[in-house]
């Protein structure tokens, strides 16, 4: 078990990663439970302010990556992301939802939505991750693990990553117009 | 681990190449190589390297994708051919994984050039 994902912390840890300079933080987008249609558990996720689109798509995954990947591509070109952000978000939901498989027992669940702005995948799973910084520092080639959150942290425009007793949540967000063509 | 390994979307093949120099090791990738099937890609690689070639060369072109876990694989391979006094190299990535060697900085470790020929050619 590498270091950072071992035993429950007291306190839910919450940090945000990855917000690129000079690109300010969007006003969360705030979805009415009254009108969800989708059984997501609540709470949702606990450090994360909003909750998937209620026409997000969902997928609960064992062993079976692929279809993870599949899944992100296929959702990521229908919203518009240049290929290349497209293969590196594929890249980031991956490695995440391989931790799923390295560190938990059991399913994880994707779910992946977008607007206007941008695309986000989020990967939600039983296991804990107690350091705040994972993925901040880069792994020596030689370290046997740990590249994973940092490869997430390099190829998204911000991640999101809560854990707690009740699980880990990572988000993962794609902004969809580049800054120079908005407006 | 307990669950069923990906073998299904990666396919290994291994030959050993005579070329007009020095004979080389030439083992291609087909698919997907991620978490789910890196134990059995480190057993073909282990294999390969314990027979102790001058040149083993992986060849990238057929790879639709790479995760971390499969880069570890290689790069462990590398550190064995290494030892060994032979060279690893890597030929043909497609761009998605070109980005992974570059962003984890594994092409200024292990030569990696555009076709099996360069790389044979060193």
């Amino acid at each position: 078990m590498p270091p950072g994902l071992h035993q429950v912390p007291r306190r839910p840890v919450s940090v945000t990663l990855a917000r690129r300079p000079g690109r300010p933080a969007r006003a969360p987008r705030r979805n009415s439970v009254a009108d969800s249609p989708v059984q997501f558990p609540e709470p949702a996720s606990p450090g994360l302010s909003t909750r998937p689109a209620d026409d997000a798509a969902y997928l609960a995954y064992r062993s079976d990556l692929s279809s993870v990947r599949a899944l992100v591509l296929s959702r990521a070109r229908q919203a518009g992301l240049p290929e290349g952000r497209a293969s590196d978000l594929v890249l980031a939901v991956s490695e995440v939802a391989a931790n799923t498989l390295r560190h938990t027992g059991s399913a994880g669940t994707l779910a992946v939505w977008h607007d206007a702005d941008e695309i986000v995948c989020e990967v939600r799973d039983a296991g804990i991750i107690t350091d705040p910084r994972v993925g901040q520092v880069k792994p020596g080639l030689d370290a046997p693990g740990g590249h994973g959150l940092w490869l997430v942290n390099q190829v998204c425009d911000r991640v999101e990553i809560t854990s707690g007793a009740g699980g880990t949540t990572v988000r993962m967000h794609m902004t969809l117009r580049r800054p120079e063509a908005a407006g | 681990m307990w669950y069923n390994t990906g073998v299904d979307l990666l396919t290994t093949s291994v030959a050993t190449v005579e070329s007009e120099g020095e004979p080389y090791t030439l083992v291609e990738l087909v698919g997907e190589a991620d978490v789910t099937n890196s134990d059995a890609l480190r057993d073909v690689l282990d294999a390969e390297v314990a027979k102790e070639p001058r040149t083993l060369i992986i060849d990238l072109s057929g790879l639709r994708f790479m995760d971390s876990s499969a880069l570890h694989v290689i790069l462990r391979a590398n550190r064995a051919m290494d030892r060994l006094g032979g060279v690893l190299s890597l030929a043909g990535p497609r761009e998605p994984v070109a980005k992974m060697l570059r962003l984890t900085a594994a092409d200024q470790l292990v030569p990696v050039y555009p076709t099996v020929s360069d790389a044979s050619a060193g």
